[in-house]
């Protein structure tokens, strides 16, 4: 076995900067300012018809809030919750002008009694799959719920 | 309608007086603020037992849980107790997955939360 077949990798994998593929079709939008009771009642909707049961229903609507929360708690800009099903999923992602700095926001368990850092750490913890894209220009976070799945 | 609606009442039981803050609706980034106040308010007047009724919640996120947290610190150091009464399952599950649950206690009801 060689050395060098188990070097670290020099850079990020290059699919990992790519930007996220574009919605499916048919996907609902809603824009939002400070109404995130009208997000979650969308999310909750789409949710349920799409088949999640209840309680991934719920904590789908859970995770949706708590990054369309981070819009209004961290930028001045409105944000985009967009909603779509694609291969036995249901896909919310939702966009806004505001840059994530931390390479592991969200990853880090927060203790407790932390001042902050729950939110986006809840939505790893309850979705099945979270894309996050940032820059300069903006940030999206893509979260996935496969259909069918029992509760967690 | 308003978002979040709030209620204060006190009571007494075997347990002794006590606080009763019930929420009502969904509590999250928009009103933490209020609700903060609100129990700002009711722990300066430093009560014993301060019971939080969640029973007609909906809804709560990160920002809600991180106002009753300093709440519940403020009661901490005051030498109250602060706890928490009939969540439903999303926001328990909030609880839960925070680990909040082991940071002030959580009961199923009003009744066994004033119990003590």
């Amino acid at each position: 076995m060689k050395e060098k077949e188990h070097a670290a990798p020099s850079r990020i994998p290059p699919r990992a900067r790519l930007p996220l593929p574009p919605p499916g079709d048919g996907a609902t939008y809603l824009t939002y300012r400070t109404d995130l009771a009208k997000v979650r009642a969308l999310v909750l909707q789409q949710a349920t018809a799409a088949g999640l049961s209840e309680s991934r229903a719920n904590d789908l609507v859970l995770a949706v809030s708590e990054v369309a929360a981070n819009t209004l708690r961290h930028t001045d800009s409105a944000g985009i919750l967009t909603i779509w099903l694609e291969a036995g999923e249901v896909v919310c992602e939702i966009q806004d002008e505001g840059t994530i700095t931390d390479p592991l926001a969200g990853q880090r368990k927060p203790g407790p009694d932390a001042d902050g850092g729950h939110g986006l750490w809840l939505v790893y913890q309850v979705c099945d799959l979270v894309e996050l894209r940032s820059d300069e220009a903006g940030t999206a976070v893509r979260m996935h719920m496969e259909i069918g799945l029992p509760a967690s | 309608m308003d978002l979040l609606t709030t209620s204060v009442a006190t009571g007494d039981s075997d347990g002794g007086p006590y606080t009763l803050v019930a929420l009502a609706g969904e509590a999250d980034v928009t009103n933490s603020g209020a609700l903060r106040e609100l129990l700002d308010a009711e722990v300066a007047k430093e009560p014993r037992t301060l019971v939080i009724d969640l029973s007609e919640l909906r809804f709560m996120d990160s920002s809600a849980l991180h106002v009753v947290l300093r709440a519940n610190r403020t009661m901490d150091r005051q030498g109250g107790v602060l706890a928490l009464a009939g969540p439903r399952d999303p926001v328990a599950k909030m609880l839960r997955l925070t680990a909040a649950d082991q940071l002030l206690p959580v009961y199923a009801s009003v009744a066994e939360a004033t119990a003590e």
